[in-house]
């Protein structure tokens, strides 16, 4: 293919001048034509409220006929089905109500809307990568508690609230490993059915966590709300060696005890109490059946004062008798106290507490002590902590002579990657009673959905 | 100069071509809405014409909003209602009231419900005609609106023995945006 070759200098000029002619005769034309557009232009500018009432109005007959529309299918099911009454009640995350709706009054409370889905669900979990200097323990990924955290507004007084948890074992108790080691289990680790009469009492009935202390009731199955990538020793969860009865299946009664700017706030709790880990079971919590008549009892008294936002102060007093095999039956008492000071972006969090055990016949009394603290400051999406823990058993304990002594800091930095993700990075030293210190480093993404 | 009078025809046309677009504008400008509020409003809070409650102190104020009193003094259980995320009614209820921002408030709540110690969540409302309506409609509620915003249908309570018309009153937002 040929391209055309430069045009020579002569016809050049030539297409210069008549260019040059070109500009100066039409451009004046041009000008004419942006002026008149431009006037043409406003023109349409000046009509146009013209047109827009006109079209407004339209609208407005439409949003009419509409209206019209809407009262009309009202009415028709009004008459095709009995009113129902839903409950007053909505999460946040519900889309918001449209204005038109009329909303319904509470006069008959304790009906149920047979036609709406009553359960509210949400997710939460946790995946770490973790590794220590102990024997045999190898470093891996685990996939921590996927839980399924479910509500019902049942009634305007009635609620309930349940905590599904599937977890990877081995389960740990008594200081001995059980269970496969990659095998998946089902736990209902809270079912409540909560009667609430007022702020002063409330009744909640079915399994449920044990208000001894602060963080057993604070958090739960979750590591996402919680600061660190796990709960202090002393609050470890039964079925992973914890020495507390967190978890129990009776009732409670709670409320505000009248108190003005103290805010005084009590906890009574009758329950089954905790299998005495002697011999050991499967499971610690006594679901079903009680291994004796006795019951446990806990109470609780706390303040929540209006002067100091985010302090919390209080007390517990757990006290339960243990029948373990081949052991004369064992008085536990439980002391907790606690002061907490949380608010979003500081917490400070103090518990110490005393296990004490005391055999019937046998004049020797068994006290196990154990505190921790935990101070953390959110920096914008980033929250260093610190944690120390100290838990001390005899080594003659007859419940848990597997404890020991344990104690030592965890330092940390959570990064909240979104709203709902958490990225935790954890060290922890714990020096241990006759054998070497335990270091470990931990890796977790906890999140919720 | 045939130059100069070209050029002086550009500016000139120019010019009439502004003049023109100008004219055009003033009637769009005269078409606006609503006359605008250039100052504060106060934001009152409201309840239901049935609920007794006449005054709240800013610290129940801030115990009911964040859900850790369930309950009215007749009794009926509080039903909380927020406007949406962004509006500058929920800003001031955040800010003043909670003393979270809006992360804060979404955690908090959902600790309470997972703790059970917060019986429900708010109720989010896109509109203040909403937020009337359904005070209006459930003896429970509790919201707020700008005082222009209140008509016969729900009762604005005082804050710390203070009405939303009175001096010194503690709850203002910014006047509303124009759009």
């Amino acid at each position: 293919m040929k391209f055309p070759g430069p045009l020579p200098i002569r016809a050049m000029f030539a297409l210069k001048l008549t260019g040059r002619m070109i500009v100066w005769r039409i451009f004046p034309l041009l000008l004419i034509i942006l002026v008149n557009a431009t006037i043409l232009r406003s023109q349409q500018l000046i009509d146009a409220p013209a047109a827009d009432k006109q079209t407004l109005q339209l609208l407005l007959q439409r949003i009419d006929q509409l209206e019209a529309r809407v009262k009309q299918l009202e009415a028709a099911k009004q008459q095709a089905a009995p009113v129902s009454l839903p409950s007053a009640t909505a999460q946040s995350s519900a889309p918001p109500v449209s204005e038109a709706e009329p909303q319904a009054d509470n006069a008959v409370p304790e009906r149920m809307d047979s036609s709406k889905t009553l359960l509210r669900m949400r997710g939460f979990g946790d995946i770490t990568l973790h590794g220590d200097n102990q024997r045999h323990d190898t470093t891996s990924f685990s996939l921590g508690q996927l839980n399924l955290f479910i509500t019902s507004d049942i009634s305007e007084k009635f609620k309930f609230l349940s905590e599904i948890v599937f977890e990877g074992g081995p389960d740990n108790i008594f200081g001995e490993t059980r269970g496969e080691n990659n095998t998946f289990g089902v736990d209902v680790e809270r079912m409540v059915v909560q009667y609430s009469h007022s702020d002063f009492f409330k009744l909640a009935v079915g399994r449920y966590h044990t208000a001894i202390g602060y963080y057993n009731t604070a958090y739960h199955h979750s590591t996402w709300f919680q600061t660190t990538t796990g709960r202090p020793f002393l609050f470890q969860f039964e079925d992973r060696g914890g020495i507390l009865p967190v978890h129990t299946v009776g009732a409670s009664a709670s409320g505000l005890i009248p108190s003005g700017h103290l805010g005084l706030h009590y906890v009574a709790e009758v329950g089954n109490g905790r299998a005495s880990r002697s011999p050991i079971t499967e499971e610690p919590v006594q679901n079903v059946v009680d291994d004796q008549n006795h019951k446990a009892f806990n109470l609780a008294l706390f303040a929540r004062p209006d002067a100091v936002r985010g302090l919390q102060v209080g007390f517990s007093a757990y006290r339960d008798l243990l029948a373990p095999a081949s052991l004369p039956r064992i008085g536990e008492t439980i002391f907790a106290a606690h002061a907490v000071l949380v608010r979003p972006k500081f917490e400070w969090l103090n518990e110490i507490l005393l296990v004490r055990h005391a055999p019937n016949g046998i004049p020797r009394v068994f006290n196990t002590p154990g505190f921790y603290t935990q101070l953390s400051k959110q920096f914008g999406s980033y929250r260093p902590y610190f944690r120390y823990q100290y838990v001390n058993a005899s080594s003659t304990e007859p419940i848990f002579p597997d404890v020991g002594l344990r104690q030592g800091p965890s330092f940390g930095l959570r990064y909240d990657a979104s709203e709902t993700v958490a990225v935790k990075l954890q060290y922890d030293y714990t020096a241990l009673r006759g054998q070497p210190a335990v270091n470990a480093l931990a890796l977790q993404v906890g999140f919720t959905f | 100069m045939p130059r100069l009078a070209g050029l002086l025809f550009i500016l000139a046309s120019a010019v009439f071509s502004m003049a023109a677009l100008s004219l055009a504008l003033v009637p769009t400008l005269g078409r606006l809405p609503e006359p605008q509020i250039t100052t504060e409003q106060n934001l009152a809070i409201v309840v239901s014409l049935s609920n007794p409650v006449e005054n709240l102190s800013m610290a129940e104020l801030r115990r009911i909003f964040l859900g850790e009193r369930s309950h009215w003094p007749n009794g009926r259980r509080i039903t909380l209602v927020m406007m949406e995320p962004g509006q500058p009614e929920r800003a001031v209820v955040l800010r003043d009231i909670c003393q979270m921002n809006e992360t804060d408030f979404n955690n908090h709540f959902l600790h309470g419900v997972f703790t059970g110690e917060v019986l429900v969540s708010p109720k989010t409302l896109a509109t203040p005609v909403g937020v009337r309506k359904f005070v209006f409609n459930v003896p429970g509620a509790i919201g707020y609106l700008r005082v222009s915003d209140l008509d016969s249908s729900v009762k604005a309570v005082r804050v710390d023995e203070r009405g939303p018309e009175d001096k010194g009153y503690k709850l203002h937002v910014p006047p509303r945006s124009s759009k």
